[in-house]
């Protein structure tokens, strides 16, 4: 069954994109067409194959001592934030009218 | 001594350096030069780094004047792709989101070439975070092809090819997720490499797709390519990409063996393929004719999966994008909506304004991919359909030692001539399915077509981790066809004379 507007508003909520009226049309229109492009991928029979989740087979985690390095310094990496207060990134209200906002 | 820098392969730059014939500094103003005059036209740049260039050239020249040894690529004129970073320089993705983002350090495939001695002389035009096939996703503008400026140089690595095929720099790395290297570079007649993900570090380079992206270089000749390639995994394994292996060697050192009984595989049905331009199958045909000619023996093999592997991409490289981009938020750095008062509402104004068209379709898919209910159906399904292409082409790689099919189906095309982004997904048909499992592959000029008069390049892939000998068969391909070195012939002597 395609998408409709109103589950594509859904998507966009969950995605954290705020788009306008004519941009969810256009929206729904697009995943439509671009999930029917998906349907070769459904016409296998898949039950006992595996997936690869990455090219690279025997991936393991690499770490290394816990040690203190140097980082990147807090000028740098407040440098690029559109918006800050001494030593933080400033963002506005996460709690607005007693819930989350 | 007076010579063109668009004639020179990166092998004399360095030699004429380190002979006297000219100075680094020369060469660095010889680059500038050239940019100043083709780049009007081709906008391939989104930033030129004059101080930066002019900085790296004095401290080669300095060197040489003390007697030091020079670095393998000294004074080689070099540009990245705005999707890698690099002190000193903006990293925008080309993208309202990173507009004014500062680099805050250097990517390690960026500092390896600085490391080998090259000039940086800019950051190149992209489409927006790499989603696209012609460069006109771009926030800022297009690129145009330097062969018909007209049309579009591919993309999504659009500015890295039509740099170096208009001649203002010599060696240019560009990213490839689902064909991105490999795409542009036959539109552009250049060579392109994808190497095997593994073998660049992607430390540094936005992510777009995680488990597909991979890092490679543009040159107008194939020995260009390999000495970038050798620069670039000079170090071994970085420490700062977890998936990066330790492939240090010398791309160069069987560069030019004999292909002499060695086999190349074709894929019959895939050379009659609904789509695939009359003059690019002519072209193919010519392309395995010469490789016949230079002693390879030509097998049929069969990737009975690749057909889907398109499906395949677009369930899984959204999603992938969809995670990778979520830290864009307008908080920590990137566009951010102004005259917000909740959070919530900040994050969504600035994604929806900081991004363009195409990079909210794709996070867009992704965020549906990804949910509840729906994973199973298609991510799951389409990482086991990658299980399948991986042993396609282990099957064939059983029997070859590369395989040859174009790179992309046609020759460039109109700007806006295509519209429909499925349409445009299709394009992609020759050169994503090797993303998927991880192999390599390298699209090679091999002859202007015979309609359009644009160039047409054949693309061989190998098999994961054997890239010198994926190089091997690209050098004798390059011997057999006379497009080595060809800059677009509007561009080629404008500026840039040393």
């Amino acid at each position: 069954m395609p998408l409709t507007k109103q589950d594509v508003a859904g998507i966009a909520d969950y995605a954290r994109i705020a788009l306008t009226d004519a941009e969810l049309d256009e929206m729904t229109a697009y995943l439509n067409d671009a999930i029917a492009l998906l349907d070769p991928i459904l016409e296998y029979e898949l039950d006992d194959v595996e997936p690869t989740f990455h090219p690279i087979g025997e991936l393991v985690n690499v770490v290394r001592d816990d040690v203190v390095a140097a980082g990147l310094p807090l000028e740098e990496a407040l440098a690029n934030a559109s918006s800050r207060r001494g030593r933080s990134f400033r963002v506005p209200a996460i709690l607005v009218d007693g819930g989350v906002a | 001594m007076m010579a063109r820098l668009d004639t020179l392969p990166a092998r004399q730059v360095a030699a004429g350096i380190a002979a006297g014939d000219f100075t680094a500094v020369e060469v660095a103003r010889a680059s500038l030069d050239a940019i100043a005059a083709r780049d009007g036209q081709v906008q391939a740049f989104l930033q030129v780094s004059e101080e930066l260039a002019l900085a790296a050239a004095t401290r080669i020249d300095a060197a040489r004047a003390a007697g030091e040894p020079l670095p393998p690529l000294a004074g080689v004129p070099v540009a990245f792709k705005d999707n890698m970073n690099l002190l000193g320089t903006r990293t925008t993705c080309a993208s309202r989101m990173l507009e004014s983002y500062e680099s805050a350090y250097t990517a390690t495939c960026v500092q390896r070439m600085l490391d080998a001695g090259v000039i940086p002389l800019g950051k190149l035009n992209m489409d927006e975070f790499a989603f696209g096939s012609t460069t006109d996703s771009s926030a800022f503008h297009p690129t145009n092809n330097p062969w018909d400026t007209r049309r579009v140089p591919g993309g999504s690595s659009g500015g890295s090819a039509a740099a170096v095929a208009a001649g203002e720099v010599t060696v240019a790395l560009g990213s490839d997720t689902g064909g991105s290297i490999r795409q542009p570079a036959s539109l552009c007649g250049v060579v392109g490499m994808k190497p095997t993900y593994g073998v660049v570090s992607r430390y540094g380079v936005v992510a777009f797709g995680s488990s597909l992206d991979q890092v490679g270089p543009f040159g107008r000749r194939v020995e260009d390519v390999a000495l970038a390639m050798s620069a670039l995994v000079a170090g071994g394994r970085d420490r700062l990409d977890s998936t990066s292996q330790d492939c240090e060697q010398d791309y160069l050192a069987h560069l030019d063996d004999p292909i002499e009984g060695r086999a190349v595989g074709i894929i019959p049905a895939l050379l009659e393929a609904e789509g695939l331009a009359p003059e690019v199958r002519a072209a193919m045909q010519e392309a395995i004719g010469k490789l016949a000619a230079s002693g390879a023996r030509i097998v049929e093999v069969d990737l009975p999966n690749m057909a889907n592997s398109i499906a395949a991409y677009y369930a899984l490289a959204p999603c992938e994008a969809f995670s990778n981009l979520a830290r864009f938020d307008g908080v920590r750095y990137g566009y951010q909506e102004p005259g917000c008062t909740a959070l919530s509402e900040q994050l969504s104004l600035s994604r929806a304004h900081g991004f363009g068209v195409e990079a909210k379709r794709r996070q867009m898919l992704g965020a549906y991919l990804l949910s509840s209910g729906v994973y199973d159906k298609y991510y799951l399904a389409a990482q086991k359909v990658r299980t399948l292409i991986t042993a396609d082409y282990q099957r064939a790689f059983a029997q070859v030692d590369a395989i040859l099919m174009p790179s992309s189906p046609t020759v460039a095309w109109e700007h806006g001539s295509i519209s429909d982004p499925a349409a445009l997904y299709l394009s992609d048909i020759y050169t994503i399915s090797s993303n998927i499992a991880g192999n390599c592959g390298i699209s090679v000029p091999v002859c202007l077509g015979a309609q359009s008069g644009l160039p047409i390049g054949a693309q061989l892939q190998g098999r994961a981790f054997a890239d010198a000998t994926l190089l091997t068969f690209a050098r004798a391909l390059e011997r057999a066809c006379e497009m080595e070195g060809a800059v677009a012939p509007a561009c080629a002597g404008k500026g840039g004379e040393l």
